[in-house]
């Protein structure tokens, strides 16, 4: 490290290193020019000054630095370490890891260089290696408590807990009695905690128990002492101890879920599948019927016995739990019951009970039974329960019925424009639902919650600019909705992205859906810093459970809607390719010559526009100055800030197979993942991979009417493929014809066999028999009209229920609107399509989709009233003398568009 | 010299951004290692044995025998391009099954 200077000289370099360390970037620059002015060839000192310009945002002065550093002193360790340094910093690990190498190679024992290798070890994945680095560097410096640690973690890391503990208790072994002084109680006492972990782990169940006792009093966190203890004590089939713990645990939080729970497992009463005996629920209700007694202002110990309680029980637990929470008020009792919707029976009881109370209030201001007078806000909120009720039970007409009556009951509760712009959304307006969502949000504009489902409902009706004027509101930059990238806004990214699809803007969509994809990726960088801080901190346990969460990151199902979104985006590229400049060219060409003059000016204008706004922001960037650290606070420009670069992308497909391979990685369950996979790889020719993929949808769920469809369109796809001549088409055919009668649906089936037989299993669904007709149509088109004709005499069964009011059929709009859209498209029968959607216009009266009578495309609906309201405030403003600029559609926003928040 | 790893920053214009910069800043400062009595610490890295000799052998062996696998370099080609697979993958799924082409893609398939 600078031996070759002479001591005035390499005491400077000290200082350059230590300023790097201790980040103060701009002694460190000063100290290298001082330097170089004598030595300017001086290979470690060239490198150290490009990383610190690399810390100072200076990143091509940087990088030009260190190569020309490296190329003066190869055999320099420092050189390569700073390399690999630099190549940390722009996330190029495996560049930075063959740096790192390099440097080991010159100088094996170097502490500084072995640790930074083992953090990109950690990044990487790299277990074995991990566990060989934090080896060599506790062997080299056993008296640094980190290295014990962190070498107890690579192997737990690398699945070798009993290895694991091991060490952690050698390590303890170089312990005083009496430690941990009083300023490491805490970080001792998480280490202990993290021990106990890994035994258990290992099924080391007895011994685990046995530490946590003989160590109580060095564990600081108690709460998570009793937890580990109760765990254990379950598992190792001491349930009266585990009972009495849990009881102290639910003493001290009574809404936890879980505790419940396992107080049940531990006096024998606990089913995953819920399906209790009646003897079962019989003990169960005793038990919570005592524990009501214990914690009277729990919610959970009353909540509970709604799941497990039948028919008349649970009737009359559920009056007494909804009694007291109509009478308060509490808006979101309708999602706190909506998990019994799925229980069978559930629905119709609460509707009957619901409906019991509305009337009794109605007639008499007060319950059934009861003769304390009710308030008057108690029908309100009854009927506002109904409505969601009725929303959720598809039957929107009735639904919204009963949230009008609440509203004109009482106009100015925000939570009653919500919800009507909730059932408006489900019942296909989405126009409608928007305009009442932004209702809602004037109605209180300091709360961001109803401003962000306001934006979310006008990008579901595409109207994305408004949206995005809306979500400003509450941005930190005013005009720009920058912010909500900076901030990884990802809800608003997906659902803009989605609307730009919609809308058939490629480019934006394909914008957003990266730019969440970019989130993933910096969520993925971010654990960086803490693989040598937690080892520090000795929050281990959190640790090793932030890692483990990092490789599921991509499962997350953000990740999902994002990069499908990007892949129906690229294949729709691939489908449908913009047109080229050589193509407007042409068109160009074809304009007579004063046209020409015309459109060339109007070019000109426009690139003129561009350059000057662009002019602009780079003036407004360079203003924010540079701070005290050196660096430039500069926001980069956004070079393609409407996507369009992104059409330009050479290969579309290629670009979706790295998306699709996340997908397949961490979204292995979903359905949608297969089905993608199919589409991309089918139209890659890449036959063994669309085969795959077609297996993976039959292991899901082989009677979904996509995994059907595939199916038959992979084996008739194949089936007109010529025979095969070259190595590779020979081998194809032989695994298909291995793969072939390990698919039972084919088995001895002809292709139409197997349509039919499909079609046979399942032939009240009108999806699936929707994709029987379209692959009736796909095996001979010439019968195409017998597929329509078959979609069209679906029939639209009323489900059978105890209830007596109104029916519920079985269709829904979303598959409604699908079998519109396969008409179309797929069929191309225009006529048949319009039949089709005017037989849905009667069942869905307010979706826009199908132009109900309902919809704001009529109007009749619900939009327009809103519009007519508009226009009598607007006659009222007049009434006042006030000036009022053009009606909106949107209420209130254009009163308000001058507010600041 | 294990040094931060910063790009670029927001403009600060608030005290809670600048609260949060700093204390993010506090995650990457240089702390010195607390260090270990070293008397005792000689007894415990005495205790630490190596295991791994035993593993080492086991896979050594498992990649000498595959190694002596024969196998076809036109196959290997085939299923890294049809599978779109690393080379590397390929053709090590194709030792495994012993050179057997429909049986490795199978493999992979599943």
């Amino acid at each position: 490290m600078g031996a070759s200077l002479p001591p005035k000289e390499a005491n400077l370099f000290k200082l350059i290193v230590k300023s790097y360390e201790t980040k103060q970037y701009k002694k460190g620059l000063k100290a290298a020019d001082a330097i170089l002015k004598k030595f300017p060839d001086h290979g470690e000192t060239l490198s150290m000054k490009g990383l610190t310009l690399n810390c100072m945002d200076r990143k091509s002065e940087a990088y030009e630095l260190v190569r020309q550093g490296l190329k003066n002193d190869l055999k320099s360790h420092v050189c390569w370490h700073v390399y690999g340094l630099l190549y940390r910093s722009d996330r190029e690990y495996r560049e930075a890891i063959k740096c790192y190498r390099n440097a080991l190679r010159i100088d094996p024992d170097n502490i500084e260089i072995l640790r930074d290798l083992s953090l990109l070890q950690a990044q990487m994945r790299d277990l074995s290696g991990f566990v060989e680095t934090r080896q060599q560097l506790l062997t080299l410096k056993p008296n640094h408590r980190m290295n014990w640690i962190g070498f107890s973690v690579a192997h737990h890391l690398n699945s070798n807990s009993f290895k694991a503990v091991e060490i952690l208790e050698a390590y303890e072994g170089t312990l005083d009695e009496d430690h941990p002084p009083e300023n490491e109680r805490c970080e001792h006492g998480e280490m202990l905690l993290y021990k106990i972990s890994l035994l258990e782990e290992c099924g080391f169940l007895e011994r685990a128990l046995e530490e946590l006792h003989k160590k109580e009093s060095k564990i600081v966190d108690k709460l998570v002492y009793k937890e580990q203890e109760v765990s254990l004590l379950v598992k190792l089939g001491h349930l009266d101890e585990g009972e009495a713990l849990y009881r102290a645990l639910l003493s001290m939080n009574p809404d936890n879920y879980r505790y419940y729970e396992g107080l049940q497992k531990c006096v024998g009463l606990y089913l995953e599948d819920g399906q209790y005996s009646p003897d079962q629920i019989d003990r169960l209700d005793s038990l919570y019927k005592t524990l009501v007694q214990q914690y009277k202002w729990s919610s959970a110990v009353k909540r509970i016995p709604l799941d497990f309680l039948q028919g008349g029980q649970f009737r009359e637990a559920a009056d007494s739990y909804i009694r007291p929470l109509l009478t308060k008020g509490v808006p979101s009792l309708f999602s706190d019951l909506s998990s019994l919707y799925n229980h069978p029976g559930k629905a119709d009881i609460l509707e009957q009970l619901i409906l019991e109370l509305e009337h009794s209030i109605r007639m008499s201001g007060h319950y059934p039974g009861r003769t304390d007078k009710e308030p008057p806000s108690t029908l309100m909120w009854t009927l506002f329960l109904l409505a969601q009720h009725y929303d959720r039970r598809g039957q929107y007409e009735i639904a919204l019925s009963k949230i009008d009556e609440a509203i004109e009951h009482t106009p100015t509760v925000i939570d009653l424009y919500s919800v009507k712009s909730r059932i408006l959304k489900h019942a296909g307006d989405l126009v409608a639902a928007a305009a009442f969502a932004d209702e809602a949000r004037c109605m209180d504009l300091a709360d961001r919650y109803v401003n962000s489902e306001c934006v979310k409902r006008m990008l579901q009706a595409d109207q994305v600019a408004l949206a995005e004027k809306t979500a400003v509101l509450f941005t930190k930059d005013g005009d720009q909705h920058n912010n909500l990238h900076d901030m990884q806004c990802m809800w608003y990214e997906l659902a803009s992205g989605e609307s730009y699809f919609r809308q058939g803007d490629l480019g934006r969509a394909l914008k957003k859906f990266l730019a969440v994809e970019k989130h993933y990726a910096d969520i993925t960088e971010d654990q960086f810093d803490f693989h040598s801080y937690c080892l520090r901190k000795m929050t281990l346990r959190t640790y090793v459970e932030m890692l483990k969460f990092q490789d599921q990151l991509h499962s997350h199902a953000y990740f999902h809607k994002a990069a499908a979104g990007a892949i129906r985006c690229y294949i729709k590229l691939h489908d449908s390719p913009p047109k080229s400049t050589a193509e407007e060219d042409d068109n160009m060409s074809k304009l007579l010559p004063s046209q020409k003059k015309k459109m060339r000016q109007k070019q000109r204008k426009a690139e003129a526009r561009a350059k000057k706004e662009a002019e602009e922001k780079n003036e407004e960037s360079s203003a924010s100055g540079v701070s005290k650290s050196g660096k430039r606070h500069v926001k980069p420009v956004d070079p393609d800030p409407n996507g369009e670069k992104l059409l330009q992308v050479e290969d579309p497909l290629s670009e979706a197979t790295k998306y699709l391979k996340l997908l397949q990685k961490n979204s292995p369950d979903s359905l949608e993942t297969h089905l993608l996979s199919f589409e991309l790889y089918t139209r890659k020719q890449k036959i063994l991979l669309a085969l795959q993929a077609v297996k993976q949808l039959l292991r899901l769920d082989a009677e979904h009417p996509d995994s059907h469809r595939c199916l038959i369109k992979f084996f008739h796809k194949v089936g007109s493929m010529n025979a095969p001549v070259t190595d590779s088409e020979k081998l194809i055919w032989s695994v298909l014809e291995a793969e072939r009668p390990t698919i039972s649906q084919l088995h001895e089936k002809s292709l139409f066999e197997a349509n039919n037989s499909f079609l046979e299993k399942h032939k009240d669904s009108l999806m699936h028999r929707a994709a029987f007709a379209e692959i009736l149509h796909i095996l001979d088109s010439n019968r195409k009209s017998e597929a329509v004709k078959f979609v069209e005499d679906s029939t639209n069964n009323i489900v059978p229920r105890n209830g007596a009011l109104g029916p519920i059929r079985e269709w829904n709009l979303t598959d409604c609107i699908a079998v519109h859209k396969l008409l179309e498209t797929v069929l191309a029968d225009q006529d048949a399509g319009l039949r089709w959607k005017v037989r849905c216009a009667e069942y869905f009266p307010y979706s826009t989709y199908f132009e109900g009578c309902h919809s704001s495309a009529s109007p009749n609906s619900a939009f327009s009233q809103l519009r007519k309201n508009s226009e009598n405030e607007s006659l009222n403003h007049s009434v006042d003398g006030q000036n009022v600029g053009s009606i909106t559609s949107n209420g209130k926003l254009e009163a308000f568009k001058d507010l600041t928040i | 010299m294990e040094g931060s790893d910063e790009g670029v920053e927001r403009v600060v214009d608030s005290k809670d951004l600048q609260q949060q910069s700093k204390a993010f800043d506090k995650l990457t400062d240089r702390v010195e290692d607390r260090q270990l009595d070293s008397s005792r610490v000689q007894e415990a890295m005495a205790s630490i044995a190596a295991s791994s000799e035993a593993d080492w052998q086991a896979m050594r062996k498992r990649e000498k025998e595959l190694a002596a696998v024969k196998i076809n370099a036109a196959d290997v080609d085939i299923i890294a391009n049809e599978l779109e697979l690393d080379k590397k993958v390929a053709e090590r799924t194709l030792r495994e099954h012993k050179g057997d082409a429909v049986a490795a893609i199978r493999h992979l398939l599943r």
